[in-house]
């Protein structure tokens, strides 16, 4: 293939963002913008390959172990299932490369407009990037370029840890053993999700946490009943230490806490870290594109434009509050849209909705109630447990709760934050919600299915007028 | 009046009743001395911009949302 130096659009990264940005701006243009698109690595970035699709992958497997050894209903003996490791794993990585065949590498195919480069893109100048690649490096010009490098784990300076080892999230898939004992440090969300699951295939996990609560950022009783339900599967949480040192003794990994109650050790067979992540801006030379940015991302408005206004960016390499595959691939499509539909498109972050894949599921959409507050209106909220939905009693899954946040004035649906099971499935209520001002009181005139869990977005509606113990079933 | 000559990149053109049609909206839209290459998917026009802010060629009806084309305003001289 021969391909061009000058391109209508040059992309940096190949990931969600990336590719959305591309397939968009070749459908408005009728495939005739040509397109370069530049990075490293397994086509797809970090949700295919090493994020959303093995986590759930994952997860699901580890589900059914745990309600094989955990049955819901009585007269169903528990049984133990014989776990193949290295079998799970293999199949895992397998079903990874199945998604990024089908939905990044044969889709490209389609698109005779794009054309890819392997290699680390940095900027020349305004209109220039290099493309480094083995020692070779070759110069590709743009008129427009959209920034979507992604982000990586953030790994905490810690004295031994580089050389004791530790996993990430990038590498976690490529065990085929499962260790006996793991410590998770920092324990985010997507080491919350990686936990549950190795404990349910019968890791132990402990999850090491400066902070006191399991999850900063979310609904603070939500945060505390999510920690709650993994304890009582097994997990074990170390809150409020610090890690000191990482050292290796006896082929172990000797892990170094300090509290306000003294020095511990913990001897563990694994450590994965899961401090969150920041994005790719190093090496990019942004300075010399006229792109600013900070150690939290690209400084972009809410069209995605950066202080280049021939220059975007999109998914986690933005500042911005949330880091996930369906914004990415969002913000792409809207930065293509505005270069080349004339619009001007606009990333609204309170009607993005997201999700962490426990079981129970968390999700949510637009503000907390404290995050509501702050911004100078007032609140009014209703907390429901989900053992109050009938469904979920049927399902003999009663450990969740559903929260509503509400404008005290006008009654229109701020924010709602689930914890339940399939709460993933259908926050996208709430996004709507948001989106058109609905109040509490429009979704109460909607019938919901009965029984469904998603009935309890509903029963949290109607618990700011009513006494949800003195409602029949269906109630309106 | 001042004239302005503004070079445009133009998408979606297929065939000469494409560059008709991009030419005679770019007419429709105010523009003078237009030319539109089907080959290099580019135009050129002039534009009065007291009438008309040169940036705006690639908002007019023929690059519209609802168009089959669109535009990029590349250059203003």
């Amino acid at each position: 293939m021969i391909l061009k130096s000058e391109y209508d659009l040059v992309i940096l990264g190949r990931g969600a963002a990336a590719f959305s940005a591309a397939i968009k701006a070749s459908e408005i243009t009728a495939g005739q913008a040509s397109i370069a698109m530049i990075g490293f690595g397994p086509l797809g970035g970090t949700c295919v390959n090493v994020g959303c699709v093995p986590s759930k992958y994952l997860i699901e497997a580890a589900k059914v172990v745990h309600n094989q050894s955990h049955p819901r209903y009585p007269g169903i003996d528990s049984i133990k299932p014989a776990i193949n490791s290295g079998k799970i794993m293999g199949s895992l990585r397998d079903a990874v490369k199945e998604e990024r065949v089908n939905k990044y590498e044969n889709v490209l195919k389609s698109y005779g407009n794009i054309d890819i480069y392997e290699g680390r893109a940095r900027f020349l100048d305004k209109s220039t990037v290099i493309v480094d690649n083995n020692g070779d490096s070759e110069k590709l010009n743009g008129y427009n370029f959209i920034i979507a490098t992604g982000s990586s784990t953030k790994i905490p300076h810690i004295e031994g840890l580089e050389d004791t080892g530790y996993l990430t999230s990038n590498t976690v898939w490529d065990l085929n053993n499962l260790p006996g004992k793991l410590a998770i440090l920092g324990g985010g969300f997507i080491g919350l999700e990686i936990g549950q699951s190795l404990e349910r295939l019968g890791t132990e996990v402990t999850v090491i946490k400066e902070h006191d609560t399991v999850a900063p950022g979310i609904e603070e009783e939500i945060g505390a009943k999510l920690m709650e339900i993994l304890k009582s599967e097994g997990m074990e949480f170390r809150t409020g230490k610090k890690v000191m040192r990482v050292f290796s003794r006896n082929g172990k990994k000797i892990i170094e806490t300090q509290s306000r109650r003294g020095k511990e050790e913990m001897e563990v067979d694994e450590i994965l870290v899961s401090s969150g992540r920041i994005p790719n801006v190093a090496g990019l030379d942004l300075e010399k594109a006229g792109v600013e940015y900070s150690s939290k991302g690209i400084f972009t408005d809410e069209t995605m434009k950066t202080t280049n206004p021939l220059i975007y960016a999109a998914g986690d390499v933005v500042d911005q509050r949330y880091k996930l595959e369906t914004l990415a691939a969002g913000e792409g499509s809207i930065a293509a849209s505005n270069i080349y539909a004339g619009t001007e498109k606009k990333v609204n972050l309170q009607l993005v909705p997201w999700a962490v894949f426990t079981e129970p599921q968390f999700a949510s959409v637009g503000y907390t109630e404290s995050g509501y507050n702050q911004t100078g209106r007032k609140s009014i909220t209703r907390t429901v447990p989900l053992d109050l939905v009938p469904k979920a009693r049927i399902l003999r899954e009663e450990h969740g709760i559903f929260k509503m946040v509400v404008d005290s004035e006008t009654e229109k649906i701020v924010g709602i934050h689930v914890l339940s099971p399939n709460a993933a499935e259908f926050i996208i209520e709430g996004v709507y919600a948001i989106r058109y001002g609905l109040t509490f009181r429009d979704l109460i005139e909607n019938s919901h299915i009965f029984p469904t869990v998603a009935e309890g977005i509903k029963l949290t509606a109607q618990s700011f007028t009513r006494d949800l113990s003195r409602m029949s079933c269906c109630m309106e | 009046m001042v004239s302005k000559k503004v070079t445009m990149r133009v998408f979606g053109m297929t065939c000469d009743d494409c560059v008709r049609t991009v030419s005679d909206g770019l007419k429709d839209g105010g523009a003078t001395e237009i030319f539109v290459s089907l080959k290099d998917g580019t135009a050129s026009a002039v534009v009065d911009d007291s009438r008309m802010k040169p940036e705006d060629l690639s908002k007019i009806p023929v690059f519209g949302e609802k168009s089959h084309y669109k535009a990029q305003v590349r250059k203003v001289e």
